[in-house]
């Protein structure tokens, strides 16, 4: 018992130690009065005990996988805001400027624009080799990956993507745009894997939880820290490795994702195509989540600089047109991207009217303020270019000198921008914005974690509707073809209008429904209102159903709404499977009077109301629901894909 | 637990020879999504729909019941499309199950205890 004791006492002391990091943190973000990325880390610190929490209680693998997945990116981070943090710290210390700023400065401290960076159709192929398959016997290696996506302070995770010997290539379909990058970049990629058929069980939680305080221990050094907030690391290594200094990985059980290959890629790499890079592979061929990698990753990165896509400066301008020296044209010029549009007016512009005049601004141009026109106060601005061979010149004016040292400053800082952006200055490169992205934390799935976490399988309304069909079985045993019981006419789809609120049934959907199956459970509910009744009068069975019934009743009692909550909930999980297991009334039967009830159920009571054969034509609906599904399951690939994918449960009619 | 023999005889339904139920689960199927199973990591066969009149029907067969074995071939380990195969047959116009069904009382009294 000492060792669990030992055990318990290490993660007391590992949750206060994060609970100081946190503080820590936090004491750094207020201390730069730094708002927003304040904010920024009480989010990803929000988000990351949401994933824990998450991790710890769901079952289902996907989910953890989902989960897990989230807590690396939180981490990933909260790991690159806390360098930024430092940094910002340490220039503040040191009375420098904070690097931030991307306003043109000096003129002899120019500084490039930014610009809008974007990865997409990342594929990574793969190269099985025939002795996986003698290893594994058959039984697929299946594997979970992700990629990781930093660049300057922001994370970006693709979609998780579940790999095995079946697939050429692991392809993320995401396209991930970061916006604010400078042309010195550098974008890394790292791919996640975790083997799918993991125990997940912390079977060597002394050893890490040891490991982790050990390092934890070490953060107070302020040398360990700047080598784990290094900004080319993207996230801390799973199972408490160095960089995970500041920010342990909280052992809960569940899935850990490992870093299996990366590259960073820069400026060199963008190009308008697609383009194969090199992928460091690391770990080997021993560990669980090692796939096969070829060794590259193809994708396509593209830059669009900020000179390329904003207008960089626009004013009025004179424009000399033809050879005639007096020939001053007024215009509305634009500077953007490789062009100096002139425009007649500058409404013209904003309704997309074509330009007087567009001048080529590109590396081959060069600009010059020329001599000073005797008629006008101001210097003209000369733009030569080459066009197929011969030379262009193009002189301008603007109407204060003021104005022609903006648009000579404009040009220049055009000019560095382009030799700092290089290719990408060429032709605007097409960058589609990605569509709204999911949440982090994933959201259930057909409302299976809904499922898990609201109806326990202990939950007596699994049974419940269980015993209510072999209820309907044994009706239908004992008896002949009649009408069915009489407690379902209760639920006909128009109920009896009542002014009493009690009695009100929701005229939409839940109808329908139950008929199919759910009318049987309020039964069973109002048995538990009145566990024993097992009265006769149908006047006073009603109201006990409806108001168990109707999950949207203001009126119903406290008792009953946490059970009609979860019942409507269950129900609605079952019917949105399509599935068509209940069918209530296959041999309708008789007076319900007749058969013997074993049990106390409310059931038993012997309302005379009569039935109709509305249940049975929703029936025939629901069952039409059911079979559609597997009558075509069998033939197609859809098929296959549905039989691999551990969330549908398939039902096949033989 | 009850168990009990049922002897269904197919029928022909145009090109098909058709049984009258429909089947859920197997190891390769989630089992907690399935409804009638009392323990859910149980990832045998159920029977999720059984045909008003059809040939199951008559023979006995019930929702909800869990098939063991089909023509002495077992069905608690087998994979969703191994025993859909093995009920239908080509060659075979009768199968012979042996299912389980979990009995009226005992449900009742579970539920009962969980309040």
């Amino acid at each position: 018992m000492m060792q669990i004791d030992r055990l318990a006492d290490m993660e007391e002391k590992l949750r206060i130690l994060e609970d100081l990091n946190m503080i820590y943190i936090r004491q750094i973000a207020l201390s730069l009065k730094d708002s927003d990325i304040q904010k920024k880390i009480d989010y990803e610190i929000r988000m990351r005990e949401g994933a824990c929490k998450l991790l710890a209680a769901c079952s289902q693998r996907d989910q953890a996988l989902e989960a897990s997945k989230s807590l690396l990116t939180c981490n990933a981070r909260i790991m690159a805001y806390m360098s930024e943090l430092q940094r910002m710290k340490e220039a503040q210390v040191m009375q420098r400027v904070a690097r931030r700023s991307s306003d043109a400065g000096p003129m002899d401290d120019r500084s490039p624009c930014k610009a809008k960076v974007a990865i997409s159709d990342l594929r990574i192929p793969l190269m099985w080799k025939d002795t996986e398959y003698f290893k594994n016997k058959g039984e697929l290696h299946r594997c979970a990956v992700f990629c990781l996506l930093q660049l300057g302070g922001e994370i970006f995770d693709t979609d998780m993507v579940m790999v095995d010997r079946t697939l050429t290539d692991i392809c993320f379909d995401n396209t991930i745009v970061f916006n604010e990058a400078s042309p010195g970049f550098e974008l890394r990629v790292e791919l996640y894997s975790c083997c799918s058929e993991e125990d997940y069980s912390a079977g060597s939680t002394p050893r890490k939880l040891a490991s982790k305080l050990s390092t934890s221990l070490g953060r107070s050094s302020g040398k360990k820290m700047r080598g784990a907030l290094e900004p080319g690391a993207c996230s801390p290594t799973s199972n408490g490795g160095g960089a995970a200094i500041l920010l342990p990985v909280p052992s809960v059980p569940g899935p850990k994702y490992h870093l299996l290959a990366h590259t960073t890629l820069n400026l060199s790499h963008v190009q308008d195509s697609f383009r194969t890079h090199d992928f460091t592979i690391t770990g080997n061929e021993e560990c669980s989540y090692w796939l096969p990698l070829y060794g590259g990753v193809c994708c396509r990165l593209a830059a669009q600089p900020h000179c390329m896509t904003q207008q960089m400066m626009s004013g009025c301008l004179r424009v000399k047109l033809g050879g005639e020296p007096q020939g001053w044209t007024n215009v509305y010029g634009v500077l953007k991207g490789t062009n100096l549009f002139c425009y007649h007016q500058k409404e013209d512009m904003e309704a997309n009217v074509e330009p007087v005049l567009t001048i080529g601004i590109n590396k081959e141009t060069r600009i010059r303020a020329a001599e000073k026109d005797p008629h006008s106060k101001a210097q003209n601005i000369c733009i030569t270019n080459q066009y197929g061979g011969e030379e262009v010149m193009h002189t301008l004016a603007a109407d204060s000198r003021e104005d022609t040292q903006h648009w000579m400053e404009a040009f220049w800082q055009q000019f560095y921008d382009m030799s700092q952006w290089r290719q990408c200055c060429d032709d605007l490169m097409k960058i589609e914005l990605p569509s709204p992205r999911k949440p982090a934390i994933v959201t259930p799935k057909q409302g299976s974690l809904y499922h898990e976490m609201v109806i326990d399988t202990s939950d007596d309304i699994g049974t419940v509707t269980d015993i209510l069909a072999r209820r309907i079985e044994e009706f239908d045993l004992r008896s002949q073809l009649g009408s069915p019981p009489h407690w379902m006419s209760l639920f006909d789809e128009d109920p009896p209008r009542s002014p009493h609120s009690h009695q009100h049934l929701p005229p939409h959907s839940p109808s329908p429904r139950l008929h199919s199956r759910c009318h049987r459970t309020p039964g069973l509910l109002s048995s538990n209102a009145s566990l024993t009744s097992d009265s006769d009068s149908p006047t006073s069975v009603r109201p006990c159903f409806r108001q168990a019934w109707s999950p949207d009743s203001n009126s119903s009692s406290g008792r009953f709404r946490p059970r009609t909550l979860s019942l409507d909930a269950k129900l609605s999980t079952l019917r949105g499977r399509g599935y068509g297991g209940f069918r209530c009334n296959c041999q309708p039967p008789t007076a319900s009077s007749g058969s013997p009830r074993p049990t106390q159920i409310a059931l038993s009571c012997s309302s005379s109301t009569s039935s109709s054969s509305s249940s049975e034509g929703s029936n025939s609906q629901e069952s039409d629901l059911g079979f559609s599904r597997p009558s075509s399951a069998r033939r197609s690939l859809r098929n296959l894909r549905a039989k691999l994918d551990p969330r549908n449960w398939l039902q096949s009619q033989v | 637990m009850l168990t009990q023999r049922i002897e269904i005889h197919k029928l022909w339904d145009g090109d098909n020879l058709i049984l009258g139920f429909s089947i859920g689960g197997g190891i390769d199927q989630d089992p907690s999504q399935n409804p009638f199973s009392e323990d859910k990591a149980d990832k045998g066969i159920y029977v999720t729909r059984v045909s008003k009149g059809g040939p199951a029907e008559v023979a006995g067969l019930r929702l909800g019941d869990k098939i063991m074995q089909v023509n002495g071939w077992d069905m608690t380990m087998v994979t969703h499309d191994q025993a859909r195969k093995k009920l239908t047959k080509k060659n075979e116009d009768v199968v012979r199950l042996l299912v389980t069904r979990r009995s009226l009382e005992d449900a009742v009294r579970q539920s009962m205890m969980q309040h």
